[in-house]
């Protein structure tokens, strides 16, 4: 699992890369969400070499989502596979992000 | 004491890091440590080398402060001196993080091997000797190596030699420590594992006999596969009045004991607010509102709630954002239930929730179920699927509750064949005869 940061003006733009298991949950969790408490603006889940997302992972991206709502920010989700997307609309994940 | 950092105090974004902390990390200290390892590269903790140098000469004192002074002055070194081995156990009581003891053989009051068999005594395998002794000594010399002593050193001390040593001593000694840690850390979650087990274990319902009136027409079968690392699964069921009974199942995310702990709560509040016999859409608003309040990391937990009306075989449901159960109909047709996707419970404040309804015939079996088995992997990784799950279920036509969940269990054991199991593998079926 490998994450990748990019700044671009007022974004941050997140890559997330390869399998988002337990284990690679727990490790970034203490680098994602430092930056959700950075920033106020909106924070841009790069999701297309995302392969795999466990429970886990989902807990990530709910609490990147409340500590963006917190600090004024918002968060999206983009180019999720199709898999993804199943998983995103299994558990009602689906209504709860700008997905694009 | 949170940072080492002179001058670094502790900021609200380490406070904030420390309400989520993820598990596995057993103190704040090392969580904290390694976040800022993460942001500064150059920030390494070392500590100063403890050496305890026993000598009834008290020129090797002079010696030793002189050829190591640099170490000394950045902290490297921290050295301690004793003449004898009997002052040596003294200071060695007073510091016992000492890491290398340098002995003479020859000493008043207590000699080195007798030193070195009292250290022994002590069995602290990151405490290393290295002995001293006259040159050509080769019995005693022979004596401390098979006493254990980790190497030696004739006088006069070649000190470049002896840095070499104990350069040694210091890689041996690291690697020891951090064997030693990652023990305690597993024996640390080894205890935690069979705490959330014991959790799980206590609320699942182990009896599937119903005292109510229709209960000779209705079948209901669980299990609960655990996995290693408890994932936090259960189901449930409960008589609401005497012809509907209220049923769960669930998935709550994460594993270990918050994941128990969370699971526990999860199934009471459902269970406590299900049997004043609300619909089920309230149900799970009532209980997502206060999980929001409880949930710790942002914990979520998946459900499936229905209340089955066994005098008219109705059953109206939510799903919470779980696995999408399956219908075994009478005549083989297996359906997969297709409804509104809600949110998971703990996630959202607020959340409305929509109930729907399906009806069971006689012969017809809902069969509910975890990820647990659809996501199980063999050793290619591979996953047992939906579509394997359906097949084994149009051959479990006119099965027993019991039949089928033996059978899926089976199905999905000789699938993984031998793989770890990863998670809770669990499935709840309500049949009507």
């Amino acid at each position: 699992m490998e994450v990748k940061i990019e700044r671009e003006n007022a974004e941050v733009i997140v890559h997330l890369i390869g399998r988002l298991d337990t284990p690679a949950s727990q490790e970034i969790a203490p680098q994602v969400n430092e930056l959700a408490e950075e920033a106020g603006g909106t924070i841009i889940l790069e999701c297309s070499e995302l392969a795999y997302i466990s429970s886990s992972g989902l807990r990530i991206f709910l609490s990147l989502r409340k500590t963006a709502a917190e600090k004024g920010g918002k968060v999206i989700v983009k180019s999720i596979t199709n898999d993804i997307r199943n998983v995103f609309m299994m558990t009602g994940f689906l209504n709860l992000f700008e997905i694009q | 004491m949170l940072c080492r950092r002179p001058g670094c105090p502790v900021t609200p974004m380490q406070s904030r890091v420390r309400q989520m902390v993820p598990h596995g990390y057993k103190s704040i200290n090392s969580f904290i440590i390694f976040f800022l390892s993460l942001k500064d590269k150059k920030f390494i903790i070392k500590m100063a080398v403890k050496i305890l140098s026993v000598d009834d000469e008290t020129d090797l004192e002079l010696l030793l402060t002189q050829y190591f002074r640099r170490k000394i002055r950045n902290g490297e070194y921290e050295f301690y001196f004793a003449h004898n081995g009997l002052e040596a156990l003294q200071v060695l009581l007073k510091h016992p993080d000492i890491a290398i003891i340098l002995s003479d053989i020859n000493m008043p009051e207590m000699d080195g091997l007798t030193l070195l068999t009292k250290i022994n005594e002590m069995r602290i395998p990151s405490l290393k000797c290295i002995m001293v002794s006259a040159y050509g000594d080769m019995d005693n010399i022979r004596h401390a190596m098979n006493k254990g002593a980790f190497d030696f050193a004739t006088k006069p001390i070649d000190l470049d030699d002896l840095q070499l040593t104990i350069n040694k001593a210091v890689e041996q000694i690291e690697y020891i420590k951090s064997a030693q840690k990652e023990h305690a850390q597993l024996v640390d979650i080894q205890a935690d594992l069979s705490v959330a087990r014991e959790i799980q274990q206590a609320i699942l319902p182990r009896t599937f006999e119903l005292k109510m009136k229709e209960a000779d027409k209705t079948d209901i079968f669980a299990s609960m596969l655990a996995a290693k690392d408890v994932g936090g699964d259960f189901y449930d069921f409960f008589p609401i009045d005497d012809h509907r009974i209220g049923f769960t199942i669930a998935d709550v995310s994460g594993k270990g004991v918050p994941a128990a702990i969370f699971m526990a709560v999860s199934r009471t509040l459902i269970k406590a607010t299900g049997l004043q016999g609300v619909p089920t859409n309230e149900c799970m608003s009532t209980v997502n509102d206060i999980l929001c309040g409880e949930s710790v990391g942002s914990m979520f937990v998946t459900v499936f709630y229905g209340i089955y009306d066994l005098e008219t075989g109705i059953v109206s449901f939510t799903n919470a954002g779980h696995n999408p159960p399956y219908i075994l109909r009478a005549d083989g047709t297996v359906e997969k239930l297709n409804s509104v996707c809600n949110l998971v419970l703990g996630a959202v404040e607020g959340m409305s929730f929509s109930s729907e309804s399906l009806q069971l015939n006689s012969g017809d079996a809902l069969v509910m179920y975890t990820d647990g088995v659809t996501e199980a992997e063999n050793k290619n990784h591979d996953q047992f699927g939906e579509s394997r799950l359906e097949t084994e279920l149009a051959a479990l036509k006119g099965a027993d509750g019991k039949r089928i969940v033996n059978t899926i269990n089976a199905k999905v054991k000789e699938f993984i064949n031998g793989a770890p199991q990863s998670d809770d593998i669990t499935q709840l079926v309500i049949r009507v005869k």
